[in-house]
């Protein structure tokens, strides 16, 4: 079985992708095959942190309504059981089509008693592979200009699943947006683990606790990983105070440093970089906790 | 304020605009990042003038008594949505986007579709006086945009009522639905950037959504002097291959830090401090472009 894990935040910016990509480097050069997913649809960046090589990409396509004007009635079923109001009809003419509201639902089609609604589509995002050594990227990315990112997340976890099969993974890690909208959900749908990413300032406090709210509705584990916790003027103490009290464990406390900094804009894991700085021992530290959770034995 | 990427700024930049344009005129601040609003934090909080709740989703109901484990439902759900389980079906509520296709198909009329609330929107006065309106999403929901636009709804009504000429709207990072709510409408767009490859393809992707809306952009660039060189790099693509001006450069300034501890924006903390200071020369730049 592969062990899947999440890394997620509630608020953006606070160091998910960084926390991904380090940890993916890192299990991978202690033998582990790795699958490391994109879930952050809206600004998927795995790739350039990576430095990974794209090797193919397939679009993500939705149903669209296409209207057979000769057999169209025009009744009008079809526009009134649109909840996205995407068809609007006017007596004694087909409906006309609205693009950019539809979700694909097919509840048209399925309404429809002359068969007059058949079948096109509408690609909305992309399915990127890629490769960065002996790991595998799998990435959505949705287009600029359409707004539906969980079609997309979840089609990517789709194409997870189908590669999880394929291949004899160890380990599945996907980055999801931040938020916790139902992109992020798809994203956390089915995994053993999420890392939380935060930062100690009272909107990642904030954002933490809603984001572990989400986790615990979803009964997911939570380890939390409390990045730049030394920055002057932060509230490391009342962050961990809080994980005390909610009995969420810290997994690790990254320190600022200006070496992941440079790596980040290099893109490349620090992990790999052979300068020993703090923050690349606390990455280190957190691959150990992560494969002693994978394999309780070793 | 918008960015493609979360955590460059947006909200320390909203929530300084706001503080420092209410002095000259009067205005109403939205927090469009419905699923972490914060901008309310930044600001040091504010005594609650009005709650609504809004459901803006829908939910598939299934009837376990009419139910008989079919399964139409499941193979037409387009969401994975809905799932026979134990010879019934069952609605996963994170999952269901309310489009009412399993209840079409659905052999034995066993299935409704019911509003659902998904969010409350919060009016709070800040101890500035200025108005600012929440929007929080409840946790796993989809439609947000919904949520954003009726927040900015409730500030357009609050706007009329306090006389203010100006939304600060302070965005969701990313670039779906509940960006797009927030720039629909926008005279004018901040994207708020870091001198970083990831935060450059964002903010691509940021500009490709407001051209597509007709919005005009400008950009702020924060912690420009993590990395200089990249930051004029990144100054000059904005320029010429985007064509966005760039407003103003932020500086790395761990007042910016100790003010959001405080619950204060950095020109109330420190108005000395560097960052108060850049961010009042884009407190000007703003006053011209919107032409107030």
């Amino acid at each position: 079985m592969t062990f899947r894990l999440a890394v997620t935040g509630g608020k953006g910016g606070t160091g998910k992708t960084v926390v991904a990509v380090n940890l993916a480097a890192a299990l991978s050069a202690r033998g582990f095959k790795v699958l490391l997913a994109d879930g952050d649809v809206d600004g998927p960046c795995t790739s350039i942190l990576i430095n990974a090589k794209l090797t193919e990409s397939k679009p993500v396509k939705i149903f669209k309504p296409l209207i057979d004007r000769d057999l169209c009635k025009p009744c009008g079923s079809c526009a009134k059981v649109c909840r996205e109001h995407a068809l609007a009809f006017m007596e004694g003419a087909p409906p006309i089509l609205f693009e950019e509201l539809c979700s694909g639902c097919k509840a048209c089609q399925i309404v429809c008693s002359y068969g007059a609604i058949k079948e096109d589509s509408k690609t909305i995002g992309f399915l990127h592979s890629a490769q960065a050594g002996p790991i595998r990227l799998k990435i959505g990315e949705l287009n600029p200009g359409e707004a539906r990112s969980p079609i997309v997340a979840r089609e990517l976890k789709l194409e997870v699943d189908e590669e999880l099969k394929r291949g004899d993974y160890d380990v599945m890690i996907i980055d999801t947006s931040p938020g916790l909208h139902n992109a992020v959900v798809q994203a956390l749908w089915g995994v053993d683990l999420a890392l939380v990413v935060t930062e100690p300032t009272p909107l990642g406090l904030n954002d933490l606790f809603l984001i572990l709210d989400l986790l615990s509705q979803l009964g997911i584990e939570a380890w939390v990983v409390l990045n730049r916790a030394d920055i002057p003027g932060g509230i490391r103490e009342k962050i961990l105070e809080a994980c005390r009290l909610r009995g969420i464990e810290v997994a690790v406390e990254v320190p600022y440093d200006e070496e992941l900094f440079k790596a980040y804009v290099r893109g490349e894991p620090l992990i790999k970089s052979s300068i020993h700085t703090p923050a690349r021992q606390a990455l280190m530290d957190l691959a150990s906790k992560v494969e002693a959770r994978i394999k309780p034995s070793s | 304020m918008a960015s493609g990427k979360g955590g460059t700024g947006k909200t320390t930049v909203a929530s300084s605009l706001a503080y420092l344009l209410h002095q000259r005129l009067k205005l109403v601040a939205v927090d469009a990042d419905v699923d972490a609003p914060d901008l309310i934090l930044a600001l040091g909080g504010g005594e609650k003038l009005e709650e609504r709740k809004i459901e803006a989703s829908e939910k598939a109901r299934v009837n376990d008594n009419l139910c008989n484990g079919c399964g139409a439902c499941e193979s037409t759900c387009v969401y994975g949505a809905i799932r026979v389980e134990d010879g019934i079906a069952k609605v996963y509520d994170f999952l269901c986007e309310g489009c009412g296709a399993c209840s079409l198909v659905c052999p034995n009329g066993a299935i409704r579709i019911e509003p659902y609330v998904t969010g409350v929107l919060v009016a709070q006065r800040t101890r500035h006086r200025f108005v600012t309106i929440t929007g929080r999403l409840r946790a796993g929901e989809h439609n947000s945009g919904k949520l954003v636009s009726a927040a900015k709804e409730m500030a357009r009504e609050r706007a009329k009522v306090e006389g203010a000429e100006l939304l600060i709207v302070d965005a969701a990072p990313g670039i779906g639905c509940p960006v797009i709510a927030s720039l629909s409408g926008a005279s004018y767009v901040i994207a708020v950037a870091e001198p970083t490859p990831t935060s450059k393809r964002n903010l691509e992707r940021l500009v490709a959504v407001a051209r597509h809306f007709n919005v005009p952009v400008g950009l702020v660039l924060n912690k420009a002097e993590l990395s200089s060189d990249y930051a004029r790099k990144l100054e000059e693509w904005a320029l010429f291959n985007l064509k966005v001006p760039i407003l103003v450069e932020l500086p790395v300034d761990y007042e910016a830090v100790r003010a959001l501890a405080n619950m204060k924006t950095p020109p109330e903390l420190n108005p000395k401090a560097r960052i108060s200071v850049a961010l009042r020369s884009l407190a000007d730049r703003v006053e011209e472009i919107v032409g107030l």
